[in-house]
């Protein structure tokens, strides 16, 4: 499926396509994926890279696309400014967010996540159980990676293009520009909107082919295929991170072979509230009244009224997770000590994590008005405990996690 | 009882048809001919005719249910499937149809709230004769009364085959079909064990019903010995779902294909042996081996499973007194298990059960009999597992023991009535209070 993704000799067809189809092109794209593996694997057992490890002429124009700064307001930021893929196409800089803008000093609202093994993440849904499910973005937002490239090119923070009209008439003076109309058709720039469809089409085809974004290369990959062994500390820690009564990660994480023996993604696609502590480096949360509230806004806006869901943020592939500090959504920590330290003693020492109210206790899940705070997770392990009880893991247990951790790094030479 | 007296009816108003028929003949003389006139007579030997073709089709009828209705019996009739059942090749026609069901209602005893009750199996048969040597035999399931996707029923095709007779003792088989191995897996119609469910060992260990699809030859010698062999599908062991509590219930039964788009790159070699030249007695072994990667799961190529079990069954008189030993084994299982390490279910490596039954047929009058029984059962669906480094090999499950003892109170042929209470040592298992119906037709 990844060789059939459509080229010139379908141009005619998307060019009726309006923008109001994208979602569901996204999802039978991405289902067509799902359907062919969707992945490359060196040490799993996956499909080979489509077209033999050739891109296809839509994914080169892609990737080119994805390296453009001249395609950004100020000619000098482009999707790997952000997107850096020495860290796993995670965030370049080491604050808690990046930085755009006409003078590239305007901080984000969120921490950038990284685009690395995304292809097979469905659209967003409610499960038959009402589980928020699937999406692009932190909040889901976006039904496809195209859908997704939307944001990045038009908020004033990032690329701050003013309209897809602004990103249409760079990409008409881009050096790539004719192997954009020969592909798309010589009238494709008379068309914005469809031409910056198209664009997004080639950067959701970049993303989906190039076996740099799913290479399936970590030990731990190689280690379920039977080429390497993990260290006695590493096998600790994967045994707490699958234990439900200690770790409990892979009950979000899961680490087995999916059907069809696929490797594991690390992610259920599910929405989870942590409760994780205000980051107040961030500019936004310098107004008392400011809340990023994941699924229920205020970026996303279709579901503001599902109170339940506020503080809900995507749990993300943890898949080089070594790479990609700082984490959560508000990038509020930045080691995976202190990751996985939060995670057992949230609510056994609070006061370790959230800043001394005034009345002398520590205010829990302080980035969340007061409305929405029963809404964090307390119910599951490792975060189902209380003050004075033992911690889930001991500070041994917790650096075993971060050493099986370790081993999702893409990379490792068996 | 019933039956009989059914039969003798049926024989008698034979008898009379062909009295009539008789004198009918005798008395056709020129001048009652006279009378009659050549068309009302033949019209009247028509009659007749259809008249005895319905009583002898009543008959073959009756004959055929007198013969299922002998098999359904719980003591003895060791090795008779229900595909016996169907009527022989005397019937009148070559379709049979037959099947079995149950109902039960089970209440623990330490949480009320988690009491059900369950049409747990309705099972309708076709048979189907195509010859004097070869015939089809098949068995549709429905679970647990309603199947759909937020069911929690399931629909399943518990046995279809051809089987076909190469000698008078020989018989060869292909398609869907039980495994030989037990004293349940063949003979698993409610009417033909005691108590409401069938007992852990053969459920646990044994995963009764168990069928496989391939091809099987089944011998039986004059001195009482039945054997089979055969070849068949076997396990998929990528099936394996650590997250999941099946593997612990029941390692088999949670690996299980069932011929449903069934991998097959790992068949299976099974045998069986079984004595019954003694009358009332049954005594066998059975082993079935194979591999069980079914190239799923590269950690797992090695992996082979292999089942053997014995057993024997003594009905002297009115006394029924069974025993069964069962072991697994599940090798090479030690690099796909350390990849699942602090996972609740890892493979085992071995799995075993036992069981001594015991029953005392206290009534059998007329249509009514009632068989006290009690039966102790001890099984580990994970007594040993590969060892891992890091300290990280599982804790081995502790032997479940459980009692079990009620009664069987038959009062119609093919129907049974059950009563148990079951008792959990060393189980998290609530003890409870089992009730229970079930035939078999």
């Amino acid at each position: 499926m990844l060789g059939s993704i459509p080229s010139a000799a379908s141009r005619s067809l998307r060019a009726r396509i309006s923008i109001f189809f994208l979602p569901i092109i996204g999802l039978l794209a991405l289902l067509g994926l799902a359907g062919c593996g969707g992945s490359d694997s060196s040490a799993g057992s996956s499909t080979p890279a489509a077209n033999g490890g050739q891109l296809s002429a839509m994914a080169q124009i892609g990737e080119k696309i994805f390296h453009d700064a001249s395609l950004s307001g100020n000619g000098q930021m482009s999707c790997a400014t952000c997107h850096d893929a020495q860290r796993a196409f995670a965030q370049a800089n080491p604050e808690a967010v990046a930085f755009g803008g006409p003078g590239l000093d305007q901080a984000g609202l969120r921490n950038t996540p990284s685009l690395k093994y995304l292809s097979e993440t469905p659209a967003f849904f409610f499960d038959a159980e009402g589980t928020p499910t699937g999406g692009f973005n932190r909040d889901g937002r976006a039904n496809s990676l195209a859908e997704q490239a939307i944001r990045p090119f038009l908020t004033a923070f990032e690329m701050d293009n003013a309209s897809a009209e602004e990103v249409v008439n760079k990409l008409r003076n881009a050096r790539y520009a004719a192997e954009f109309r020969k592909l798309f058709g010589e009238q494709v720039f008379n068309d914005t909107d469809q031409a910056f469809l198209d664009a997004r089409l080639a950067l959701q085809a970049y993303q989906r082919e190039d076996t740099d974004f799913y290479p399936f290369t970590s030990k731990y990959d190689y280690f379920l295929s039977g080429k390497a062994q993990l260290t006695d500390q590493e096998l600790r820690g994967l045994a707490l991170f699958n234990n439900p009564q200690k770790g409990n990660c892979a009950g979000c994480h899961p680490s087995g072979r999916r059907e069809g023996g696929k490797p594991p993604l690390f992610t259920d696609f599910t929405y989870d509230n942590l409760g994780v502590p205000r980051n107040t480096t961030i500019d936004a949360n310098n107004d008392p009244d400011y809340f990023d509230l994941g699924l229920c806004g205020p970026p996303r806006l279709d579901l503001a009224d599902r109170s339940d869901l506020c503080g809900a943020f995507k749990v993300p592939t943890l898949r080089n997770i070594a790479l990609t500090a700082p984490y959560f959504h508000n990038g509020k920590f930045q080691t995976l000590q202190e990751v996985v330290r939060f995670y057992v003693r949230r609510d056994t020492n609070p006061e370790e994590w959230y800043p001394i109210g005034t009345n002398g206790l520590p205010d829990k899940f302080n980035d969340l008005p007061d409305q929405y705070k029963s809404n964090v997770n307390v119910t599951e392990v490792p975060y189902n405990r209380h003050e004075g009880d033992a911690p889930a893991l001991s500070a041994s247990e917790i650096d075993d996690v971060v050493a099986f951790l370790n081993t999702l790094t893409d990379g490792y030479q068996p | 009882m019933s039956c009989v007296s059914s039969k003798q009816r049926a024989l008698s108003r034979l008898r009379i048809s062909f009295a009539v028929l008789a004198a009918l003949s005798a008395t056709a003389t020129p001048s009652l001919a006279a009378a009659a006139t050549q068309a009302e007579l033949e019209a009247k030997v028509q009659s007749l005719a259809e008249q005895l073709a319905a009583l002898q089709a009543e008959l073959a009828q009756m004959k055929a249910q007198q013969g299922a209705n002998s098999s359904s019996a719980p003591a003895g009739a060791p090795a008779v499937t229900s595909a016996t059942a169907a009527p022989s090749s005397g019937s009148a026609s070559p379709l049979s149809f037959f099947g079995y069901g149950e109902l039960n209602y089970s209440q623990p005893r330490d949480n009320t709230a988690d009491t059900t009750a369950d049409l747990a199996r309705f099972v309708l048969g076709v048979g189907y004769r195509f010859d004097d040597r070869t015939r089809l035999v098949s068995e549709v399931e429905l679970e647990h009364a309603v199947s759909s996707s937020e069911d929690p029923g399931e629909v399943e095709v518990e046995q279809a085959y051809i089987e076909h007779q190469l000698t008078n003792s020989i018989f060869a088989k292909a398609g869907l079909f039980l495994i030989p191995t037990g004293l349940l897996n063949e003979n698993h119609e409610p009417t033909r064990y005691y108590g409401v469910f069938r007992n852990f060992v053969e459920t646990a260990i044994i995963p009764t019903t168990w069928r496989e699809g391939g091809l099987a030859i089944q011998g039986n010698s004059e001195i009482g010995l039945r054997w089979d062999a055969g070849v068949s599908t076997g396990f998929d062991l990528s099936k394996w779902d650590a997250t999941a509590t099946e593997g612990q219930e029941s390692p088999l039964g949670s690996i299980h294909q069932e011929l449903a788009l069934a991998h097959g790159k790992d068949l299976s070699v099974f045998g069986a042996l079984n004595y019954t030249g003694v009358p009332g007695l049954r005594v066998g072994a059975s082993v079935f081996t194979g591999g069980a990667s079914q190239g799923g799961e590269e950690l797992l190529s090695d992996a082979h499973i292999t089942l053997w079990e014995g057993h024997v069954r003594w009905t002297p008189g009115a006394f029924d007194v069974s025993g069964l030993y069962a072991r697994g084994h599940i090798s090479n299982t030690r690099s796909f298990n350390s990849t699942k390490v602090g996972n609740p279910t890892l493979i085992p490596e071995n799995f075993f059960g036992w069981y001594l039954q015991g029953a005392y047929r206290l009534l059998d009058h007329g249509r009514y009999n009632f068989s006290p029984f009690v039966r102790y059962e001890r099984f580990n669906t994970a007594s040993d597992y590969a060892a891992l480094p890091a300290g990280l090999t599982p804790d081995t499950l502790a032997d479940q023991k459980v009692w079990t003892t009620g009664f069987n109170l038959g009062f119609a042929p093919g129907v049974v009535l059950k009563a148990d209470y079951q008792w959990f040592r060393d189980s998290a298992l609530s003890d409870r209070f089992d009730l229970g119906i079930g035939y078999q037709f």
